[in-house]
């Protein structure tokens, strides 16, 4: 534009007043815009204050559990067996691992801690919880290694270091059948506990002791408010909610004495007769207390308390002898003779069978084109129940459960507690099986043949039972007739020694069954050493009765043998007389894969009495185990 | 006396006038206000810092860094102020070009979050180019409006401003800076509306802005912006993505109550739930707190602040002047109603700054500067004879 030559009067007023005009406009927009602001926050805070303050609340507290201290684990005379002990873990919460660097931290965390790498990755993806929980990696970590980690928590990031309490089990593996470990737990259990406290990186019993009596040992944990940051890193404890209520103890039944003994008796009759398994249960049969219970081969529980390694857990569970498992309660076999008591006692309880009769023995009962023979192929004559017995002649027992019967056998098999739990506080335990026509038909759809009567007479076919099944039926023969639940926690105390819960014996039934016909049986059972059946046990200075028994299992070898179990389970009779129902003393011994001259559980057990009475003899006889691949005596 | 042409004022001037003078013309309130709400800037910045456990005069603190940012800011307020501001009339033109230059600078050098060049290293400092950029906008557009001011209400006027504007809202659009371009359009607008310009073509220049409207949303915006722009309207609908910074700034807000939870006693903020607390978010922390008492207390001051510059608008004399002061005020204004609706969760998320509050050195200097400007227009005008 060209400027004119003068400039031109322009009256500015009318601008400045539209200029003061729009300025008052800017003003009045002003103020309205502040003003919705304002009420836009009279809202927020004023009258939805609360609710907000709640959610900021919300956002910088987060309840978390209080551990509570588990309780530890004493034998009968208070000697500790479990104890807690602080030990350093290494824990990962894998919302912290940024995923580009996992592969690296991994590897030298696992480098620091000596493990697998493909261990850790394992344990990280198997993480019962979600991502912002830690997962537990390593457990009892040597202070120097958690102080490295420790230092280089910057380059290795999620990685924590937590102080815990770990279980140190004082004897090892003396107990761990007993007394179990704890272990960390899985998904499933966490998702069916979460509602009880539970918490993914928790440890719980996962035998043993340690597992039937979780709830007491574990106590109940405690409560506490924790402020976070927005990371959900904990800045401090505002409040405890609820203290933590530390677990009770438990006081065993268990004599680690006898348990020692029992020990050293199972190891000497394993190496001598070349078992692969053995297994040695002593209980008092006016309680139903078990004082040692040994099953072999065992794990260390110190193992699993340490944190056991993928590998080493894959050998556990890879031996064909199943350390892992409890022979004595988780695993069922075929009883053999010593369930002659069952057959004997229901003859003469059912009076199909007098105190005196004799019944002729034979070679072998024949039924239809089968043959049964008598271990003894010249059979022994005519046999009274006692001389039978003690002689333990089959084809005694095939005509007496012949009048017995298949379904009063299984009755009185079933009086005697087989063909049930026993109810041990211990987990896991098998039923066994009494075989009768309804067992048959549902299992096989079946009748019972007629030859099926002889074999279960003598705890033969289809018969398994639990050794600890055996020692408890033998208990109630002992103690005139009770049949007792078997134990291994006496008493349960609190953290401060008050007694929780006393020990109170269980009595799962009384047999109805007249005295004199027990008596009978323990006199039989008398006759059974006094008879030399059992070799040279009679000359131990102390009055043993019992029953041998040996069971064919598996498959035959190449001259046609079948491998056998051998056992031996006997009471003691507290004043040497048999007749009365006072033993203190019963005791199982179990010879897995025996194939020696000996009954290998015999030797077993006399050494262990020799140890528990403390005799000054020895009659063991280790020839008669070194003297193998024998199949014959019963 | 005829038009107060727009010529460098003579130094003698200055000293002709006696302290006494220069003292009334000066508006202490304006500093006072500016003042106040820069030492909540600082309160904020320290209640910041104990949160962070750093100390309190560390280098890196938030704290010290404001402070330092403060006492440049207090030079560039004093030099600017004794500077005559009739300069910046004869060198608007120089000033144009060297604003787009920076601006393209820190297109070509910048750095900053996500990918956007926002940010140029300057002796060390991070330094924000587009905040200084809305200033020196404020300062072309006073001129280009006041050498027009006998044809303000025409089409040309309005045209030849937006074109003024378009490359260096285009330049800062491109880093992407969407809240910058956002304020390059409202001083545009305001300054035009203070300024006198013709309502029925701003009005229908507003009708073809709103009609564009989903054209940008189209071509425009990139995808993270859309995303915070459409999150405010329900920001629980992904309480963990991009509402998350909403919810949790609402949350600060409302917790704060009437009085506050007290400085350095709010959780969002020590705890960090508060994403950004001391710079676009600043508000959340000051309203959990300080409270509703406190956020009064913000908003007071900024209508005390504008109202002194509108005050400044209408004294001056000059149009420069009062043109000037309109684009500070609508600045001023346009972002403390869209910071604190953003908090609040009325508006977008917009990467705007609340004046004076924010932590950051480049929109507290470039705020020091407009004030420091206003106020040398302050001190050198004669009286209005009409």
């Amino acid at each position: 534009m060209v400027a004119p030559a003068l400039p031109p009067i322009v009256d500015e007023r009318p601008v400045r007043e539209r200029q003061l005009v729009r300025l008052l406009v800017f003003a009045i927009v002003m103020l309205i815009g502040i003003g919705g602001l304002v009420a836009r926050l009279v809202y927020l805070q004023l009258v939805s204050g609360h609710q907000f303050a709640q959610l900021a609340d919300e956002n910088r507290t987060v309840s978390q559990s209080i551990a509570s201290t588990r309780g530890v684990i004493f034998d009968r005379n208070g000697r500790a067996l479990v104890l807690n002990e602080p030990s350093y873990s290494i824990k990962v919460r894998p919302a912290d691992l940024p995923f580009s660097q996992r592969d690296e931290v991994i590897a030298r965390l696992s480098q620091l801690l000596g493990l697998d790498p493909a261990d850790v990755t394992a344990t990280i993806d198997g993480n019962p919880g979600s991502r912002f929980d830690l997962v537990r990696i390593a457990q009892d970590v040597p202070v120097a290694k958690a102080d490295l980690i420790a230092e280089e928590h910057l380059d290795l990031p999620g990685v924590e270091v937590a102080v815990e309490s770990k279980r140190k089990y004082v004897d090892g593996p003396l107990l761990s059948q007993v007394l179990g470990y704890t272990g960390a737990i899985d998904a499933d259990t966490l998702k069916a506990l979460s509602s009880q406290g539970y918490l993914p990186d928790d440890l719980i019993g996962r035998a043993g002791v340690e597992s039937t009596y979780e709830t007491q040992l574990r106590g109940v944990y405690g409560q506490e408010t924790v402020e976070r940051d927005a990371t959900g890193r904990k800045i401090q404890v505002l409040r405890t909610d609820r203290q933590a209520q530390a677990g009770d103890s438990l006081i065993l039944t268990i004599d680690t004495t006898e348990q020692r003994k029992a020990q050293q008796a199972v190891e000497w009759a394993m190496k001598t007769a070349g078992l692969k398994r053995g297994v040695l249960i002593a209980m008092n049969p006016q309680t139903g207390e078990i004082l040692a219970l040994v099953s072999l081969p065992t794990y260390d529980s110190n193992a699993f308390a340490q944190g056991i390694s993928r590998k080493a857990f894959q050998a556990l569970l890879a031996n064909p002898e199943k350390p892992l498992l409890d022979n004595a309660i988780n695993q069922q076999f075929p009883p053999g003779s010593t369930y002659k008591l069952v057959t004997g006692l229901g003859a003469l309880a059912d009076k199909k069978l007098g105190i005196n009769e004799q019944v002729m023995s034979k070679p072998y009962i024949q039924i239809g084109p089968d043959r049964f023979w008598d271990w003894n192929r010249l059979g022994f004559g005519s046999l009274t129940i006692v001389s039978g017995f003690a002689h333990s002649s089959d084809t005694f027992f095939f005509q007496v459960a012949q009048r017995l019967g298949i379904e009063r056998l299984a009755y009185w098999a079933r009086q005697f507690g087989f063909g049930a739990p026993t109810g041990i506080d211990l987990p896991g335990e098998a039923a066994g099986i009494v075989p009768d026509e309804k067992w048959k038909q549902d299992t096989f759809g079946q009748a019972i043949f007629p030859g099926e009567v002889l074999q279960a007479g003598i705890g033969q076919g289809y018969d398994v039972a639990t050794p600890l099944q055996l020692l408890n039926a033998y208990a109630a023969l002992a103690n005139g007739g009770t049949l007792y639940q078997p134990q291994v926690v006496r008493e349960i105390v609190d953290a401060d020694g008050n007694v929780v819960q006393p020990f109170q014996p269980k009595v799962i039934r009384k047999l109805d069954v007249p005295p004199l016909l027990l008596e009978t049986m323990r006199v039989a059972a008398r006759a059974v050493v006094t008879s030399r059946h059992t070799f040279n046990l009679v000359e131990l200075p102390i009055v043993v009765a019992g029953k041998t028994g040996t069971a064919e299992f598996g498959t035959r070898d190449s001259k046609g043998r079948l491998p056998f179990h051998n056992w031996w389970v006997c009471f003691v009779p507290s004043h040497g007389d048999v007749r009365k129902p006072d033993s203190t003393l019963a005791v199982i011994g179990f010879a897995y894969d025996s194939n020696t001259v000996g009954n290998a559980a015999t030797e077993m057990v006399k050494y262990y009495l020799q140890l528990h009475f403390d005799l000054k003899v020895d009659k063991r006889l280790p020839d008669l185990l070194r003297r193998g691949n024998f199949y014959g005596g019963n | 006396m005829g038009v107060l042409k727009a010529q460098p004022a003579k130094v003698s001037d200055w000293a002709r006038n006696s302290v006494g003078a220069v003292w009334r013309a000066y508006d202490l309130q304006l500093t006072i206000y500016a003042a106040l709400l820069a030492g909540l800037g600082l309160a904020m910045a320290y209640s910041n810092t104990v949160a962070a456990q750093t100390a309190l005069l560390d280098p890196s603190s938030t704290f010290a860094r404001g402070l330092m940012w403060a006492g440049i800011a207090f030079v560039v307020f004093l030099t600017a102020t004794a500077f005559d501001y009739k300069w910046l009339k004869t060198f608007a033109w120089p000033i144009y070009l060297a604003n787009l230059g920076l601006l393209g600078l820190s297109l070509a050098i910048g750095d900053g979050v996500s990918g956007a060049a926002r940010w140029v290293s300057v002796f060390g400092l991070q330094f924000q180019f587009s905040e200084l950029a809305k200033i020196l906008m404020i300062v072309v557009l006073a001129a280009f409006l006041a050498g027009r001011h006998d044809r303000l209400d025409r089409l040309s006027t309005i045209l030849g401003a937006g074109v003024l504007v378009a490359p260096a809202g285009v330049l800062v659009m491109l880093q992407p800076d969407l809240g910058t371009s956002l304020v390059l359009g409202a001083i545009l607008v305001g300054m035009l509306f203070m300024s006198g310009a013709s309502l029925r073509w701003l009005g229908a220049f507003g009708a073809v802005a709103v009609a564009f409207v989903p054209i940008a949303w189209t071509y425009v915006l990139r995808d993270y912006q859309k995303q915070r722009l459409l999150s405010f309207l329900d920001p629980s609908s992904d309480p963990q993505g991009s509402g998350y910074q909403l919810l949790q700034s609402q949350i600060a807000v409302g917790s704060g109550g009437l009085f506050g939870k007290g400085l350095t006693n709010g959780t969002q903020n020590q705890l960090d739930f508060l994403p950004v607390q001391t710079t676009d978010f600043v508000f959340a922390l000051v309203a959990e707190e300080l409270g509703f008492i406190g956020a009064l207390l913000v908003f007071g001051l900024f209508i005390a602040l504008i109202w002194r510059i509108l005050a400044a608008a209408h004294r001056s004399t000059d149009p420069f002047g009062s043109f000037f002061a309109a684009g500070v005020a609508t600045m001023v204004l346009f972002q403390l109603l869209v910071n604190v609706g953003m908090v609040i969760g009325v508006m977008p998320i917009t990467g705007i700054p609340l004046p004076f509050i924010t932590h950051g050195g480049a929109s507290l200097i470039s705020l020091a500067l407009g004030l420091g400007i206003l106020q040398s227009i302050n001190l050198r005008q004669a009286r209005a004879e009409w």
